[in-house]
């Protein structure tokens, strides 16, 4: 399932992709961009630095055995499952997709926002409406 | 009391998020990371200028409030300006030690490097593979995976462990080329949208396409465009989420040491 729908279904934006948030972030922050040590090695302050060991995707009989049960849990007389969209809309009625195609409209809108789904092309294929940065300003 | 002693008595030093062009100007929204937030401060030198806050000394970095508040502030920058991001974590004593052994000896090299950001910003594209619909595709395609389903079906556990690690690994070695072919088709359905891309290694086993791209951000428009053109020819299949404006975390090189 995507995570970003969160927001949606939480309220209107506290507006900053918080747990996902997290994951996406120490995939990037703690193993790229510029190392300071590269360039000045003399006056590194003493500084503890906790990290969280990268997550390694190995796979092993544990995971052959998940995937084994994955397979095992598949219908196969199914043609296919619903989207999210789908479920959206069962659960909550048309507004509650409206509602994420603004979240995350406004997300993609927001310079400093960042958590977008594209997936849905149910929600994606709607053109965005003009007013979309106007709107998100009034939500402000 | 003069500032020097002050931060020493406190053992204060500077945060370092990234390197920006020395006109750059901070938003009120940026903040540093510590509780209470650091307040962010440019310092300049020639034409670059580094981002810093005071960090406590005292206090080990790494609370997930702090992974989020460097990111934040960088990518929130990346979407105003070119920035070069540092790793997390990087300290240093002082502002003057800022200026003196970063700012100084690096100037021209910084700003070459902003120079060739100037406009662009990284994009990062993550998919997911919807399990059902990934197995149901491997066990289409793999007679062999489906007869090893068929035969663990209506046995219990302990009795299949072989046929189950038997067929995990077949499934295993599906996603990976799997992986690999998606990824592909994904960097040409946004080739002409970047104008450099690097393909991450995988951070889940179900990942389909883990892709970052440096991009214009004049074109994000058109990035989103031909991106939703894959989701609909993958709807229900995998799951696309697009990240960005970020700053350039994967097209910063640091430079080796002792070269």
């Amino acid at each position: 399932m995507t995570t970003s729908v969160q927001p949606a279904a939480t309220g209107q934006m506290a507006g900053r992709p918080t747990p996902t948030g997290l994951a996406d972030v120490i995939d990037t922050i703690l193993d790229r961009g510029l190392v300071i040590d590269a360039y000045v090695r003399v006056s590194l302050v003493g500084i503890e630095v906790l990290t969280i060991d990268a997550r390694v995707v190995v796979a092993s009989v544990d995971t052959y055995l998940r995937f084994a049960e994955a397979a095992n849990r598949v219908d196969m007389s199914q043609t296919g499952e619903k989207g999210l969209p789908e479920v959206l809309e069962d659960t909550k009625g048309a507004a509650g997709v409206d509602r994420t195609k603004n979240v995350v409209q406004g997300a993609l809108e927001a310079a400093d926002e960042k958590l977008t789904d594209i997936v849905e092309s149910h929600t994606a294929r709607r053109k965005a409406p003009r007013s979309r940065r106007d709107e998100r300003e009034e939500e402000e | 009391m003069p500032k020097q002693a002050t931060r020493r008595d406190q053992n204060i030093a500077s945060y370092v998020y990234g390197i920006v062009p020395a006109d750059m100007e901070l938003d009120s929204d940026d903040r540093g990371l510590g509780d209470p937030p650091g307040k962010v401060e440019l310092v300049r030198h020639g034409e670059v200028a580094a981002m810093v806050s005071d960090v406590d000394v005292e206090q080990p970095l790494g609370k997930p409030g702090d992974y989020l508040a460097h990111e934040r502030l960088l990518d929130s920058a990346a979407a105003r300006t070119p920035v070069l991001p540092f790793r997390f974590g990087a300290v240093m004593a002082t502002p003057e030690s800022v200026v003196e052994e970063l700012l100084k000896p690096f100037h021209d090299e910084f700003r070459a490097a902003l120079q060739d950001l100037e406009g662009q910003a990284e994009y990062i594209v993550r998919g997911r593979y919807v399990e059902a619909a990934l197995m149901r595709e491997i066990l289409t395609e793999n007679p062999e995976a489906a007869a090893l389903r068929d035969a663990i079906r209506s046995r219990p556990e302990d009795a299949t462990r072989n046929e189950r690690i038997r067929l995990g690994e077949i499934i295993a070695a599906s996603i990976e080329a799997k992986r690999d072919m998606d990824t592909r088709q994904m960097v040409d359905a946004l080739s002409g949208h970047f104008s450099t891309a690097v393909v991450r290694d995988p951070s889940h086993e179900q990942d389909a396409v883990h892709l970052a791209m440096l991009v214009r951000t004049d074109g994000q428009r058109a990035l989103e465009e031909a991106l939703s053109q894959v989701g609909e020819r993958w709807e229900g299949r995998v799951s696309l989420r697009l990240l960005g404006p970020l700053a350039p975390y994967d097209f910063v090189i640091a430079q080796e040491q002792g070269v």
